[in-house]
């Protein structure tokens, strides 16, 4: 009988610091099994448990993207102020070569079906961008770009030093066929880009909701804010797409920790669009 | 149907001990509760209910998962093997026996499999036994709600009645009936014994527990309407101090951690019975927690029972055993609320 608790061992194969304050790592995986590997089919928006013996799991968002194959990353936040959270310092404190142990994907994803055809609007604040990012990269791999319309992204961080994936947002500010409009709350000397926060620089983009969908993560206070905008330029409830964070523990529906209403998040989500919360109670 | 003499019955109870775990009632300081058996006298069957819920023998209060050992650089690590002998358990109130459909459709259902629960559950024979029909249901309980008495065999692989001198056992399931026909020594009951078991039965159905008219899809309409009057929730539940016990009794709840002890490069991957109710059950690493009230959390606790569940696997999962009245230190009554949230 297939066993659903049981990680799958992975190695560390490449561990890159992507903040200034050293506190947000992204870990590339491989697969130490080829069976694994190929098991391992997964879509934007996905997540996985992250599992190291002796610490515990904890679940995080894929951030590459499928059209990418032979790995998967993680973009992890060391959590905890006094006391260090578990996993989240036991996977700092790795080092590359390591093996740790890998649940999924689990959950489910960004509706790419739904998204094909459609302009995509793309807002992201702070390290919540991780799996954004995998949808990003694999909305504008090969020919799959084609099969959307305009890319737009609006993507802030609290400053420069705090944006991830500063090279490869510096290759999609080069292309042709998506828009980027970069900002952070606070610049410093050498930041020559936006400043101001998600929500106003949204308005200020102000992109066209006809045939469009926004797919917003954040911390709870930017997309508070950044609704109303989206509200104000005729989105509906219906296109209007965010992914949920609860604490949770197995990730398949069984443990009973994450649920909201009658879904769980961690098999009937993360993912939800505006309409479907509304239809949920407010318990998150 | 066969029986067997009250006083044979620790032979009966020896046979099965020795051919596989047996888990039957035995009183502790605690009071009576499941456990496997080894030695046969501590089988009690003067009880009315166990204090907590037959769920452990399927779903453990603590279970290891996968043990590991980490040694230079590598680990390695294994599924916990799972008892692979036949197991019987002895004792289980027709309500309570209800209360593993409920899991079922739980832990075997929505697409994925529990091969921790599947494995003990698919093992396990269920003997259930009827409470005394000539007596009074406890004040507690409220099994009629859902429409169960107190002898109803239903879901039990053998149901058991006592009378006088015997113990009637009768086979519901190809499974019981090939326990019943292993066992060489128990007597074939005859005409009478027969007609004493449908009377039992019969009368059982006519033991009154409190009850009320709950139809679960309208409660499950009914609470997601009242979820946001926090006047009310506040109200009946402003005595709890959150701690858990009537989720440890409880039968359907099923919530449960999942933790990681190791010692000397050796450890376990556990799960563990958790609580709704306790405070950091939704506690996120940043600090943030979407239910830090405690009227949030028990809230969560009855619209899970009388709303989710219903929404996601048709049933209530909550079998009136009035467990959870019984423990309450402050006497919370879920059948109360319920009740109550119905006629708002
Ligand atoms: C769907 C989803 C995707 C996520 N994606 C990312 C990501 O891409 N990058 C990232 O850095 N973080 C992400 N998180 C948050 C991350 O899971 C927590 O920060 C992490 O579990 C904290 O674990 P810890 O052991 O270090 O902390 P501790 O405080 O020691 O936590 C103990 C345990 O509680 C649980 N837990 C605690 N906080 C959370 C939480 N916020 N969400 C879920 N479970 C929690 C975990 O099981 C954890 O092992 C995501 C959470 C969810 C639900
Ligand atoms: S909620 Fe209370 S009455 Fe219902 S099954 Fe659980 S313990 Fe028994
Ligand atoms: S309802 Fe009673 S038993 Fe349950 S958590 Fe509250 S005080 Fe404890
Ligand atoms: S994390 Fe266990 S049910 Fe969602």
């Amino acid at each position: 009988m297939e066993n659903p608790y049981i990680p799958m061992p992975m190695n560390v194969v490449k561990i890159t610091t992507e903040v200034d304050t050293n506190d947000i790592k992204t870990f590339r995986l491989t697969f130490v099994s080829k069976e694994d590997e190929e098991k391992f089919k997964y879509l934007p928006g996905q997540f996985g448990e992250l599992s190291i013996y002796g610490k515990g799991e904890s679940p995080i968002g894929i951030a590459s993207s499928p059209t990418d194959p032979g790995y998967v990353e993680f973009t992890v936040q060391r959590t905890g102020t006094l006391v260090g959270g578990m996993v989240t310092t036991a996977l700092h404190d790795l080092e590359e070569g390591a093996q740790i142990g890998l649940r999924g994907p689990l959950g489910n994803a960004w509706p790419i079906d739904f998204l094909a055809g459609k302009n995509v609007v793309v807002v992201g604040g702070g390290f919540a961008f991780t799996t954004l990012r995998s949808l990003i990269n694999y909305m504008i791999h090969g020919e799959n770009r084609k099969r959307f319309g305009d890319i737009t992204v609006v993507y802030g961080a609290r400053t420069p030093g705090l944006l991830l994936y500063k090279d490869e947002m510096a290759a999609w500010q080069k292309r042709k066929d998506m828009v980027m409009h970069v900002t952070v709350d606070r610049g410093d000397a050498s930041w020559k880009g936006r400043e101001g926060f998600v929500p106003t620089v949204c308005k200020d983009v102000a992109p066209s909701s006809k045939n469009a969908v926004t797919v917003i993560c954040g911390p709870p206070i930017m997309i508070k804010f950044t609704l109303p905008v989206f509200f104000d330029l005729g989105f509906s409830r219906e296109n209007i797409l965010t992914s949920l964070e609860m604490r949770m523990k197995c990730g398949i529906g069984k443990c009973g920790r994450c649920n909201v209403g009658n879904k769980y998040v961690c098999k009937d989500g993360p993912v939800f669009s505006l309409a479907q919360l509304e239809q949920l109670p407010r318990d998150y | 149907m066969k029986k067997i003499a009250i006083d044979q019955f620790s032979e009966l109870v020896k046979v099965l001990a020795e051919r596989g775990p047996l888990y039957a009632p035995v009183k502790g300081k605690e009071g009576v509760n499941f456990q496997a058996i080894k030695n046969p006298a501590d089988v009690t069957l003067d009880f009315y209910n166990t204090v907590l819920s037959p769920k452990s023998v399927f779903f453990p209060q603590s279970e290891d998962m996968i043990r590991y050992r980490i040694t230079h650089g590598a680990t390695e690590a294994q599924p916990v093997p799972q008892e692979s002998r036949p197991a019987v358990i002895l004792g289980v109130r027709p309500c309570d026996v209800r209360s593993f459909e409920i899991m079922d459709r739980h832990f075997l259902g929505a697409g994925v499999i529990d091969p921790y629960w599947k494995s003990k559950r698919d093992n396990t024979t269920v003997i259930g036994f009827a409470f005394d029909v000539s007596a009074a249901a406890d004040p507690a309980d409220f099994y009629n709600t859902f429409g169960y008495g107190a002898a109803d065999p239903e879901g039990s692989d053998v149901f058991m009645v006592r009378t006088d001198k015997a113990l009637l056992l009768k086979s519901m399931t190809d499974r019981g009936k090939k326990l019943l026909d292993s066992l060489g020594f128990l007597q074939v009951a005859g005409a009478q014994d027969e007609k004493v078991f449908e009377e039992t039965v019969k009368k059982g159905k006519a033991v009154r527990t409190r009850s009320a008219e709950i139809n679960p899809q309208v409660i499950a309409k009914k609470l997601v309407s009242v979820f946001d009057n926090g006047e009310f929730w506040q109200k009946v539940t402003m005595a709890c101090i959150a701690c858990g016990a009537c989720t440890y009794g409880c039968p359907t709840c099923y919530c449960f951690d999942i933790s990681d002890e190791m010692l000397f490069k050796e450890g376990s991957r556990k799960r563990f019975w958790d609580a709704c109710t306790f405070t950091d059950f939704t506690l996120e690493a940043s600090g943030h927690n979407p239910r830090p009230r405690i009227f949030q959390r028990y809230r969560q606790k009855v619209c899970h029972k009388y709303s989710y569940h219903v929404d996601k696997y048709g049933c209530i999962s909550c079998v009136g055993c009035g467990r959870c009245t019984r423990v309450c230190p402050v006497n919370i009554d879920i059948f109360s609320i319920v009740d109550e949230a119905n006629k708002l």
